[in-house]
Formats: C-alpha cells, structure tokens, sequence
C-alpha cells in the first residue's frame, strides 16, 4: 500500500482545488480524504441557483459538485488537471435550498484504466440524501 | 401540434434571459432556435468553466448543468399545462476531451411525455464541430400539471 496517499494532506489536496477555476466556481473545500473517499462542503453561491423564486441549487451544479468530489476521491493529489471523467448518472432525490451542501465520493472499484465511484450528497442531514450519482473515470 | 409563434418566442428568450440571478444567468445562454420539435441553445466561451490553468479546457460539469437547463426549456415549450418540474434522473456520456475556447451549442428535445413524466434527450459541440459531439445526454423529469401553465404563469402580466 502507497503510504502517503494514507496521509493525505488536507492543505496540499485544497490548494490543487483552488487552482482549477471551475472549482473557484463551485466554491467547496475538501474536509477529508484517503486513498478510497472524499468529503466536501459547498458554499452556497446565488449563481449556484437553479430556481430563482424557490432559491433552489441547479440540478447541474449539484451533479458538478459531485463530480469534482468523486474525481478528488479517485485521484487527491492531481497535478494539473483533475482525473478524467467518462460518464455519470444522477438521481435527484429531494430539492436542495439555500445553505451548505455536503457530498462524499467513494471508490467502489479501482481498477488499471477505469474508476467507478459512487457520490452521495446531502444538506441537514445524511439520512436525506439530495442526490445520488454514479461516475466513471479513466485513469489512462 | 401548433408552432411556437414569433410573440411566444421572444416572451420565452426574454424570461429565460432576464432572471436576473442563478447558473442560467452566469451561463449567458442565448436560445438560437425554439420550436415544440426541440431547441438550440448557445452558451459562450466562459474561461470560470475550465478546469486547468489556460483555461482552455470545460470541465464535465458545466456541460451536465447545460443539458439540464437546455431540457427544461425544451419542456417548457414542447408540454402544455406545466405547472413544475423536477429533474428526476440525468445520464451524460462524455464523448470527447471538450477542449477549445469556441462557443458552445446544444441541442435538445422531448421524446415522450406522459401526464407525469417528460424524458429528454440532447446532444453538445463547439461551434462549427457538430461532427465531433463532446456530450450527450438524457434524463426523465417529473411534471405538474396545473390550471395555469408554466408558460402562461409566467408570460402573464408581460403584455403590460
């Protein structure tokens, strides 16, 4: 086992994250990873929002959110890019409103060209998840 | 099936445009084609949307988040008698490395319809690449039916 992806260092993970502009976009820091998982929190932005009356997430950036959380669980310490994803499907499960939004990826399978992970993501509480998304990457 | 007219086609580019905040304001969209058949839409260069530092290179997830909007409006004008809507499900194919500072173009549609579901399909290229897709995607939505429709809701009082 490769030690050092067993201590990851949070800073060095959230200061390649600070250099993609896209990430800037989202706005979200990565609160724990090891070499199978990551753990994120956005802040809430109004271009983030969908549904200007309801003030409700945009379905797009909450499915944004979760891939840049899964790529960071596939690959922490990218050097220029993030890894590359292939494809991805989401559920929606409830409307996510003004406020942090939470998501955690995890590695189901690793393999030598393809990475399949599974994204939860949620806001009060993980018992109710606001989405849920499956995604692949390559890792050639 | 009636044609979108002229009126109900700028009402429609003017909402979608003036919302004033939120992702579709930020996108700078501009609808280049509506009809109940489908929609084109056209996103410009945003250097935001990149993910490495020349900023020549669109992450995945701004192109999820256009399908998604670019659907919507789809639904929006192919469905009569919405009153909401909500993304139910979203599968994106990611067929190329979406690497160039050109515009942006999608094009999307409902398939089917039923009382409460709506599925839709749509597809993504740079502007003058139709023949290289760097997207494509479907997704199911959850429709309701109101009295008023979405359409009418929100073009009412427009006149004045």
């Amino acid at each position: 086992m490769d030690r050092s992806r067993l201590v990851m260092d949070l800073q060095t993970v959230n200061a390649n994250v600070s250099r993609v502009p896209f990430f800037r976009f989202l706005n979200f820091e990565v609160q724990g990873v090891d070499s199978l998982r990551a753990n994120t929190e956005m802040t809430f932005e109004s271009r983030h929002i969908g549904n200007p009356v309801m003030e409700l997430y945009h379905g797009g950036i909450i499915a944004s959110f979760m891939e840049a959380t899964a790529a960071i669980a596939v690959h922490p310490e990218f050097a220029e890019v993030p890894a590359k994803p292939v494809n991805l499907t989401v559920d929606y499960l409830r409307p996510a409103t003004r406020g942090p939004l939470f998501a955690c990826a995890n590695v189901t399978r690793k393999g030598k060209r393809i990475a399949s992970v599974s994204v939860m993501s949620w806001q009060t509480a993980r018992e109710k998840p606001v989405a849920e998304g499956l995604y692949h990457f390559l890792l050639v | 099936m009636a044609e979108v007219t002229k009126q109900e086609m700028a009402q429609i580019a003017r909402l979608w445009n003036a919302r004033g905040k939120g992702l579709i304001t930020h996108m700078a969209l501009d609808i280049e084609d509506v009809s109940r058949d489908g929609v084109r839409v056209r996103m410009p260069f945003n250097p935001d949307f990149c993910i490495d530092e020349d900023q020549t290179l669109l992450h995945g997830g701004i192109l999820t988040a256009l399908l998604d909007s670019v659907f919507g409006l789809a639904n929006f004008v192919a469905i009569e008698g919405i009153s909401t809507m909500a993304t139910l499900d979203l599968r994106v194919d990611y067929l190329r490395a979406a690497r160039s500072r050109a515009d942006v173009i999608v094009r999307a549609h409902c398939f089917r319809q039923t009382r409460h579901i709506a599925f839709n399909a749509g597809s993504i290229w740079f502007d003058g690449h139709e023949e290289a897709e760097i997207a494509r995607g479907t997704a199911s939505f959850a429709l309701t039916r109101g009295e008023t429709g979405l359409f009418g809701a929100m073009t009412e009082g427009d006149a004045s």
